[in-house]
């Protein structure tokens, strides 16, 4: 990186199914006062607000974010790459930093679906109009494909997604963002509804509104603020096909080739050679369990034959690696916003300012965004101090 | 005011343009949308004698629902060359796509971009949509869409400055005339709010726009780059000024170091003839209440015929910034200006009714 970058300042509003009590702009006031108190940067700091909004359909209204991010006198523009959409203005705001052309960066990401009926319908409506809507496909029955998948060729049972989705669930219970976390157990999982087979309703992500926001400056104003400095970052976008991607030499569906590749250059700029022993903690944008397993791999933690073992050590608690200590997005999924937050998470554990959600020790975090049937993938490499 | 700092671009990051390719046609059964994009961009480097093998970075405009896709980039990135490419998509006008890509190459990201932004007005009815855009309490009970807006923007003007009569008509005629050139074919008829007029209204057509910018020294420099935005309701902006316009293009041209009305070419995007005519004055080529007057009679403005040669949202700004290339490039064809126009401003505007604004100063190298 030609300039270095640092969070400086993180705001979260509490997430939760539906806000009746508040416009969007009145949740994105509330992540980005938070995240400009924390960072202790008036308005008048910042030089570019990047918004993080995804589907127009889920919140009912087209560009949502205009009334309720975009601020008068600053210049303002909206990314949109489905569930990276997030990450995705995390990475156009450090380009923006690193052309010199400001060096304060507000990004805001929001979701307001609760005002959707039906999330999977319109979520039907983004694959092509004429090959797959009519097959329903949706990101439920697209998970559903990729864990059998995984399943079929790897050695997975049902017990590991329902395993990780109560860690999950227990880790939920100390994030203080979260209106009303979902305690079960693992047979809890196995004995709710199954969605697309071999997915429980428990293991997948509930519908969920919230906003996140993110204050990223160059190194000269980092000053003695507490900062999540940025070590490496790196998207990749492929071919949204599934059916194109199952069998290609490059790296079949469950290889997650662009997760591969943004987090190898990711890692290349952050001097990670050993993700085992170099990471303390991964924030993974993983709606469902099987999608988190499936990332471990394209993460370096473990071989694909290696990853049941890996996620055993996940579910017994025995790797050294904290994953989704803060619930992750099965606990809370808003989706424009959850791959800033899965970066705010990170960052905020290396910042020791987790709360309850703290782990130990947490000097270099990671954290993944995924969209668009996984076919925007982002990596971001935190540390605690300027390398 | 922006806040941000001038963005001129030295000589260390500049950025320049090496190729540019517009497509513009209506309802082509031929073309799927990602054949339509495939193509476009092709001819984009095919422009530049570049190859895709030496692209790092796709930036990409395009809206949800003017695509008639929820995820507009998702199905339609790949066809613009973001297959294992770093790629992002923004939900603004193709000139904002334009200034991020630019922002990479000066930050040593990349060596080249593409840059892609595309409409199919065709496919969908872009008024209807725009409603979408406003409150859904407060505002889109009264049917309230972009041209409502030119057309409250009109009034407001008209109330200072009074008719324009034989101007706005000259206007009409002009901005007609130029655009004869793209020979399109009938497209559909937008209709106009008073106090517009019929021929205020733009021609809806689909529109495919590429663009490759880099690192490496062309014939055209990018000079200047300038974001404006203003506020959401449109009853508490300035309808006259045009602030988030008005901003920007003092930004870009500032970058640039030339005055405002000092460049030799302007393509201003307006989605009516009374919004090109309002964007004269808000870049400054033309003072308050001498807007349509200019329109009518200075050839320097909107020499491609502006929104009356083809307008689909968000695909605008990247082509009045595609036509600038072809006319300093003299390529412009029947509508070339008299010798080679050396700099250019070119703009874009975002939803919601030019909320915000990109403007992006030319000078040959």
């Amino acid at each position: 990186m030609s300039v270095r970058q640092a969070i400086v300042g993180i705001g979260q509003t509490v997430y939760r199914r539906r806000n009746p009590d508040a416009n969007t702009a009145e949740l994105v006031r509330r992540a980005v006062s938070e995240a400009l108190a924390d960072a202790g940067i008036g308005l008048d700091r910042i030089g570019v607000v990047v918004s993080g909004v995804a589907p127009d359909a889920l919140a009912g209204r087209t560009d949502i974010d205009k009334s309720s991010v975009a601020r008068p006198g600053i210049p303002y523009f909206r990314v949109n790459t489905g569930g990276a959409s997030g990450s995705s203005a995390f990475l156009a705001a450090m380009s923006w930093i690193a052309a010199g052309r400001c060096d304060a960066a507000l990004v805001v990401a929001v979701e307001r679906m609760g005002h959707a009926s039906t999330a999977q319908k319109v979520f039907n409506s983004i694959f092509d109009p004429i090959y797959e809507k009519d097959i329903s496909l949706s990101t439920i029955s697209m998970v559903a494909m990729r864990a059998t998948m995984l399943m079929q060729e790897h050695g997975y049972t049902l017990d590991h997604w329902a395993g990780l989705a109560a860690r999950n669930s227990a880790s939920s219970m100390l994030n203080d963002t979260i209106d009303q976390p979902r305690s079960f157990t693992a047979d809890d999982v196995l004995k709710s509804p199954v969605l697309a087979w071999p997915i429980h309703a428990l293991e997948s992500c509930p519908m969920t509104e919230g906003a996140c926001a993110v204050v990223l400056v160059a190194d000269h104003l980092v000053g003695d603020r507490n900062a999540a400095w940025v070590h490496g970052a790196a998207g990749l976008s492929d071919s949204y096909a599934m059916g194109d991607r199952i069998h290609r030499a490059e790296g079949s569906l469950v290889d997650l080739l662009t997760l591969i590749r943004s987090t190898a250059k990711a890692y290349d700029m952050a001097g990670i050679t050993d993700p085992t022993r170099q990471i303390d903690c991964i924030e993974i944008q993983a709606p469902f369990a099987s999608s988190e397993a499936m990332a471990y791999t394209a993460l370096g933690l473990c071989t694909p034959a290696g990853g049941p073992a890996f996620v055993d050590a996940q579910i017994d608690r025995s790797s050294r690696i904290s994953i989704n200590p803060s619930g992750g997005p099965q606990a809370v999924n808003p989706v424009s916003a959850t791959a800033l937050i899965r970066i705010a998470e990170a960052a905020l554990q290396v910042r020791q300012r987790a709360g309850r959600r703290q782990r130990d020790g947490v000097r270099t975090a990671v954290a993944t965004g995924q969209g668009g049937a996984t076919q925007f993938s982002t990596c971001v490499v935190l540390g605690d101090r300027a390398q | 005011m922006a806040a941000d700092a001038p963005t001129r671009r030295k000589a260390a990051n500049a950025v320049y343009v090496h190729g540019v390719a517009i497509t513009i046609g209506w309802a082509d059964e031929r073309l799927s949308l990602g054949d339509l994009i495939f193509n476009g961009v092709s001819a984009a480097l095919a422009d530049a004698k570049l190859s895709m093998a030496q692209m790092e970075s796709v930036v990409l405009a395009s809206h949800d629902l003017v695509d008639g896709r929820s995820l507009s980039s998702m199905v339609t990135a790949p066809p613009a060359g973001a297959y294992l490419r770093d790629e992002i998509r923004l939900s603004e006008d193709g000139l904002a796509a334009l200034s991020l890509a630019a922002a990479r190459v000066e930050a040593g990201e990349c060596e080249y971009s593409v840059v892609a932004a595309w409409g199919r007005a065709s496919e969908g009815d872009f008024a209807r949509i725009s409603r979408r855009s406003f409150d859904p309490a407060m505002v889109q009970p009264f049917a309230v869409d972009e041209f409502g807006v030119s057309a409250m923007r009109l009034s407001a003007w008209l109330a200072t400055h009074g008719p324009a009569g034989e101007a706005r008509s000259r206007a009409g005629a002009v901005r007609e005339r130029s655009a004869a050139h793209r020979r399109l074919p009938t497209t559909k008829l937008v209709s106009m709010p008073a106090p517009l007029m019929s021929n205020d209204a733009p021609r809806p057509a689909d529109i495919m726009v590429a663009a490759i910018v880099g690192r490496a020294s062309a014939a055209i420099r990018i000079a200047g780059v300038g974001h404006g935005t203003d506020l959401t309701a449109i009853g508490d902006r300035d309808l006259k000024r045009c602030t988030a316009l008005a901003d920007a293009a003092a930004i870009a041209s500032g970058a640039a170091g030339i005055a405002p009305d000092g460049f030799d070419l302007y393509e201003l995007d307006g989605a009516t003839l009374a919004d090109e005519a309002l964007a004269v004055e808000a870049v400054g080529v033309a003072a308050p209440g001498q807007g349509f007057a200019a329109r009518a009679t200075d050839p320097r403005i909107n020499r491609s015929g502006g929104g009356a040669a083809g307008w689909a949202y968000p695909a605008n700004g990247l082509l009045r910034f595609a036509d600038a290339c072809l006319q300093m490039r003299g390529e412009a064809g029947a509508i070339q200006l008299p010798g080679r126009p050396r700099t250019a401003l070119a703009t874009g505007l975002s939803t919601v009714a030019g909320q915000a604004a990109v403007v992006v100063a030319l000078e040959a190298s």
